[in-house]
């Protein structure tokens, strides 16, 4: 099997600091990779720089495109960029309305990606629309209102539907359920675990927080100022932490 | 990689073992566990020091041995879910050249593949995921293969039932059962995909007699299939049913924790 895609010594400094510095991994096709770190720590612009949104310094970035040919990305032009992103990328931000347009319905808000990649007949995007507000658990009947109406994790699920409705290959998630209540946040997170498994997404979710990657991440990679400082499974490197910042991180989790 | 090499003729014998040998499924060679707490001054804690196991096709080796021998620690080592300080543990893998995967050498890619068709791991806890269904949670290690759901579903059933476990608690997420109710889902869990290699860490350890004895019978059913199992039980009663084999194991050298150097 070929990787998804694959970091050889990512780098972005801004200023000479505050970046990521000297990133590999692969992503194969089906994992949920988790990126952790405290704040600051890079694991954001890590996120940006692997989904075209801030441009890398140095290092290489290839992604296997649904037709098996290997895109190097960071050669890639500005409008090839643009097209990956609308038909195999999705990118849920951390606060809904960065990632929800606030002028349209919700119903809308979930047609418009589907309109950017070619679908026209309205009858079956609104039919489209309504499966998928069910599908991440939203009353259908109120496919009419703006997202403004919507509770926080009501908006998240509605921005994760956006993002879903045009079956792309990779989904980037930055910090997906902070600032969300705990039982809010229990029912996103089984909502992306079954939606990961049933649509065999690769997943690349940058988080603080140890039970989102305990619960959803195959892998993990632990950044500390700007680097990765320990990557394994994730049952590994929370069970048997090596690297000293890691195990502060595992041992500052309160057990419930 | 410097280990790598050095290790180039012992992976060779290993390689020529898992090809010579069909019915061998986990060899594992000299295998250290060193913990090192950074937090606490750098303390070094010895958990093994150069354990070795062969185990084939169709034979349950017992771990035994006091607290602290470190049985635990060496399961999960066979699961990757600890890392080898020292040693190899090689996984019989058909999928891999050689008919072998060396988990303590591998990515975690193909250990994430292993975990999936050949090994399987039973642990005392159930790891609890909120809202999922006790009959989901079961029947995930087939659908994760790309088994059927309706098939999935009513392998977990049929399983659930020989555990005794009421079936008034198969649509409700386990949270909430009794310790004994969660271990049992645990252990259909852990059967339910027919993995040839089975770690089982106390799976037997809340529960009463008439359940231990179904879970020894399960046990012995996957023997029959070909599984080759290394447990812990902590009662000798079970220990003695199941194994065909036991291992005793002591404590590395002394507990007495070792001060990293400076």
């Amino acid at each position: 099997m070929k990787p998804l895609m694959s970091a050889r010594h990512l780098t972005k400094q801004y200023g000479g600091r505050n970046g990521c510095r000297d990133v590999s991994f692969d992503l194969y096709p089906g994992e949920v990779l988790c990126i952790v770190g405290e704040s600051g720590s890079g694991k954001t612009t890590l996120l940006n720089t692997l989904a075209l949104r801030t441009d890398a310094d140095g290092g290489a970035l290839t992604y296997t495109d649904a037709n098996g040919a290997a895109l190097d990305l960071l050669a890639l032009s500005e409008p090839r960029r643009r097209m990956l992103a609308r038909t195999e990328w999705g990118f849920v931000q951390q606060n809904p309305r960065d990632g929800l347009r606030a002028g349209v319905s919700a119903g809308a808000n979930i047609g418009e990606p589907l309109m950017a990649v070619g679908a026209r007949h309205y009858g079956r995007i609104r039919e489209t629309a309504t499966q998928w507000m069910r599908r991440v658990e939203l009353d259908a009947e109120r496919i009419d209102e703006l997202p403004s109406a919507f509770s926080g994790g009501m908006q998240q699920r509605l921005q994760i539907a956006r993002n879903l409705v045009t079956g792309p290959r990779l989904v980037f998630m930055d910090e997906p359920t902070a600032g969300l209540d705990v039982s809010v946040q229990a029912r996103l997170l089984d909502l992306l675990r079954t939606l990961t498994t049933t649509l065999h997404l690769s997943v690349l979710i940058v988080t603080h927080d140890i039970g989102v990657a305990r619960l959803l991440a195959h892998r993990l990679m632990v950044m500390q100022g700007g680097t990765v400082v320990e990557s394994g499974l994730t049952d590994q490197v929370l069970d048997d932490p090596q690297h000293p910042y890691t195990q502060t991180l595992v041992a500052s989790v309160l057990p419930v | 990689m410097t280990q790598e090499t050095s290790n180039l003729s012992n992976t060779a014998a290993a390689t020529r073992a898992f090809v010579d040998n069909p019915a061998l499924m986990l060899r594992a060679e000299r295998v250290c566990k060193t913990f090192t707490l950074h937090g606490q001054g750098g303390i070094r804690i010895d958990a093994l020091s150069g354990v070795s196991l062969d185990v084939e096709r169709g034979e349950c080796v017992v771990l035994a041995g006091p607290s602290g021998a470190g049985k635990s620690s060496f399961l999960r080592c066979l699961y990757g879910n600890y890392l080898a300080s020292g040693g190899r543990i090689a996984i019989r893998d058909d999928d891999a050249p050689l008919q072998h995967l060396d988990i303590t050498a591998a990515e975690p890619h193909d250990i994430l593949r292993l975990r999936r068709n050949v090994v399987g791991y039973v642990s005392q806890f159930l790891r609890v995921i909120p809202r999922v269904t006790t009959l989901d949670v079961v029947a995930a290690p087939l659908t994760v293969r790309g088994v059927d759901e309706a098939q999935a579903r009513q392998r977990a059933a049929t399983l659930l039932a020989r555990l005794n476990v009421p079936e008034r608690l198969w649509s409700l997420a386990p949270a909430t059962f009794s310790g004994g109710e969660q271990q049992r889902v645990n252990i259909a869990r852990g059967l339910i995909a027919g993995h040839r290699v089975l770690l089982l860490d106390e799976p037997t350890a809340s529960l009463d007699a008439e359940n231990r004895e179904v879970v020894a019978q399960l046990i012995d059913e996957a023997r029959g299939r070909g599984a080759a199992i290394v447990g812990v039980f902590h009662d000798e009663d079970t220990r003695n049913r199941v194994a065909t084999r036991i291992m005793t194991m002591n404590a590395a050298r002394e507990q007495a924790p070792i001060t990293e150097p400076a």
